[in-house]
């Protein structure tokens, strides 16, 4: 096929004209909010490779199932897809928490090929469940009054993009203060470092694990409320997801928030300066090739803890 | 064997036999792969409405004449997830298996392409309803025939036009999904723009399954362009329509294509669909007589309508073209002979309720005078060519 030549201004020229700062700035604004978004979809994936062991493949169709629930709330009783994290929190809570009781617990013991299978299997019957649900359609949140649109010297912001990183930046400080602070974040970190310490000490284990996985949910949940006001929702976008949070979680190390937090950040950066310095049809690449090298220079990820490789 | 699977297997067995118990009846037999199921169902569904509607006035007229007798018409239909490789394998199964008589391809240019080997390998005559692309046509295949005109036809057409309509008009830029039929519509606009003194300002590819395109745009609006193209499937087009929004990127004519002829677009978009070109292959405004068994376009729509309560785009019509085409040529080789159709298919041209269909050199349909369109009001505005002009071209800024 011909490749567009002439009439196309040479890349390197770009470089040196004026509107290259802003261009540069535009770029480095559109990573960090995308970067933002990805944080959030990669949190619980994180907390949950991390505590569990399990490569949660339901992750990304979990992430959707939150779109829909906050789609509906918005288009039947029009409550805003930013303040659908209230109840989409706790519902995704009592899911992934049944669930880990219900059928996780039963193999989580065994090796990590298992875990895999099952949740493979679990996500097929969730998406197909979606799809027969919902079509494969794509819907969007259209608000009545749109968000505005900021123009900082010529670096455009949407405002909408702003907000949804904010609450996800807000949703991980929670999750910090969780972990950190209150008696089962002590025992969900307690059984991460040392489980067997953990149970000595008199902690419920499987009873943590069950929690563990409730919170990855909620904040898989929480993360499609936001990602339903940027992008458009469908239940084939499930694995665009799960494969994002998968580079994250390599990328920025697992086992701490954040790991989570600086791979989140750093994917949405380097995509961005990937579209600018490669082009569009590469800056998927960009991401992969900046992966292998940090797992080639730094195996446990940007922010990783020894022992969770 | 679990009770699960005992109970499957009776079933299957009981169907099995109730089959054998009907008395053989002389069908025509078409099998059809579709993408049911997955990405592409929404595309897929409405190549079976196509099909089924069609199917269904045949049957009701008796039949298809075949020399002297009328022979009834009979889909297979295999789901094939939207994978083109299945599609391949069950365009095997349909032939070898199912015995089917022809093939309609399955959806798109890619997964047509695909297949069309398979066709070719038996001998069998394969028509698609929504190939476009010449690179699915260039393979010297003679089985294989296509209803829709090429991406060239469209860019030609689109180009003539814009030179009338918005003289203002001199800088491109044009971002395509990397992909066989997005990227054929965008190289053909290209060297079309390029012929006709237009300056290519941007030209860039987007991987699929891409999310954000807010770095690509933010690249293309420093570009200044005056007229941005964009090609894509309709969940892309969404997608890119949105972030063009949020970034305010803009330009006096935004054309997308192929998925704003759908109203999914509108439908996923609400007001910001406002303002979109593109070109489509068939509108249900079109009015020609034929003199297949629609009779005409208006009571093509209205039988669509009143089976499924919605109006038909170009997918749905473009299907039910293929299913016509294929009958007027078993009438008139009067034999369903695969050699002998084909020959009729290669050689004649069609009245049809969708417009005069002739099969070129390379099977692909080659009339011309594609429908071109703006969203105006949420609302889909012919506004060429002059005989079903329903408005005028509105420039953007």
């Amino acid at each position: 096929m011909a490749e567009p030549s002439d009439g196309l201004r040479p890349r390197f020229l770009l470089w040196l004209s004026v509107r290259f700062m802003t261009l540069l700035l535009q770029n480095l604004v559109n990573g960090l909010l995308l970067g933002g978004l990805y944080v959030c979809i990669a949190i619980g994936f994180s907390l949950i490779w991390g505590v569990l062991n399990i490569i949660n493949l339901l992750h990304g169709s979990i992430i959707v199932l939150g779109s829909y629930i906050a789609y509906y709330a918005f288009t039947m009783f029009g409550i805003s897809p930013f303040l659908a994290p209230l109840f989409v929190i706790p519902m995704m809570f009592a899911f992934g928490y049944g669930l880990q009781l219900a059928v996780l617990n039963r193999v989580v013991d065994k090796p990590v090929l298992i875990t895999l299978t099952l949740t493979f299997g679990l996500d097929l019957i969730l998406n197909n469940f979606m799809l027969a649900a919902f079509t494969a359609n794509f819907r969007r949140v259209v608000f009545k009054d749109p968000f505005e649109t900021l123009d900082l010297y010529g670096v455009i912001i949407p405002v909408d993009r702003v907000v949804a990183m904010a609450l996800a930046l807000v949703l991980t400080l929670a999750f910090y203060l969780l972990l950190n602070s209150s008696r089962i974040g002590r025992a969900i970190v307690a059984v991460r470092n040392d489980r067997d310490a953990a149970v000595l000490m008199g902690v419920n284990v499987k009873q943590i694990y069950a929690v563990t996985f409730g919170v990855g949910a909620a904040f898989a949940g929480a993360a499609g409320c936001l990602l339903s006001v940027v992008f458009p929702i469908s239940p084939m976008s499930s694995g665009l997801y799960l494969g994002k949070a998968f580079v994250i979680c390599v990328l920025g190390g697992l086992g701490s928030i954040g790991g989570a937090l600086i791979g989140g950040l750093a994917l949405g950066v380097i995509e961005s300066m990937g579209v600018m310095l490669a082009g569009p049809e590469h800056s998927v690449l960009t991401g992969f090739l900046v992966l292998l090298a940090v797992l080639a220079i730094k195996p446990t990820g940007l922010a990783g803890k020894r022992g969770y490789e | 064997m679990t009770k699960m699977t005992r109970l499957l297997l009776a079933a299957t067995l009981g169907a099995a036999w109730v089959a054998l118990q009907q008395p053989a009846l002389a069908q025509i037999k078409i099998g059809a792969p579709l993408p049911l199921t997955g990405a592409l169902a929404p595309e897929g569904l409405k190549q079976r409405e196509g099909y089924d509607l069609w199917a269904e006035e045949v049957n009701k007229a008796g039949g298809i004449k075949v020399g002297n007798a009328r022979q009834k018409v009979e889909f297979v239909y295999y789901d094939y997830q939207s994978g083109t490789p299945r599609a391949v394998q069950l365009t095997e199964k349909l032939i070898s298996e199912d015995k089917v008589n022809f093939i309609f391809a399955p959806f798109g240019s890619g997964a047509t392409k695909a297949t069309s080997n398979v066709s070719e390998k038996y001998k069998i005559p394969n028509i698609s309803s929504t190939g476009s692309s010449e690179q699915v046509y260039d393979q010297g295949f003679k089985y294989l025939f296509g209803t829709l005109n090429s991406n060239a036809v469209v860019s030609k057409a689109l180009i003539a036009y814009l030179k009338g309509a918005a003289p203002t008009v001199k800088k491109v830029a044009i971002y395509s999904r990397n992909d066989l039929f997005p990227l054929a519509l965008a190289t053909s606009l290209d060297e079309a723009a390029k012929a006709n003194g237009y300056t290519i300002v941007y030209f860039e590819k987007y991987p699929l399954n891409a999310a954000d395109h807010s770095a690509a745009l933010s690249d293309l609006r420093a570009r200044g362009a005056d007229w941005i193209y964009v090609t894509g499937y309709t969940d892309d087009l969404i997608r890119i329509r949105k972030q063009m929004v949020d970034l305010k990127v803009t330009a006096p004519v935004v054309t997308m294509l192929a998925g704003p002829a759908y109203p999914d677009f509108v439908d996923g978009l609400g007001d910001v669909a406002n303002g979109v070109t593109s070109v489509t292959w068939w509108h249900p405004e079109l009015r020609f007589k034929s003199s297949d068994i629609f009779a005409n376009t208006e009571n093509y729509v209205k039988l669509f309508q009143a089976k499924y309560n919605k109006l038909p785009d170009y997918a749905q019509a473009s299907s039910s073209a293929a299913g016509i085409v294929l009958q007027m040529a078993i009438e008139k080789a009067g034999s369903i002979d695969p050699e002998k159709v084909r020959d009729v298919l290669a050689s004649t041209e069609f009245d049809t309720f969708y417009g005069p269909i002739k099969f070129g050199p390379t099977g692909q349909n080659v009339t011309a005078d594609n429908p071109i369109f703006q969203i105006q009001d949420k609302k889909i505005v012919i506004t060429a060519p002059e005989g079903v002009k329903r408005g005028t071209l509105q420039l953007l800024k």
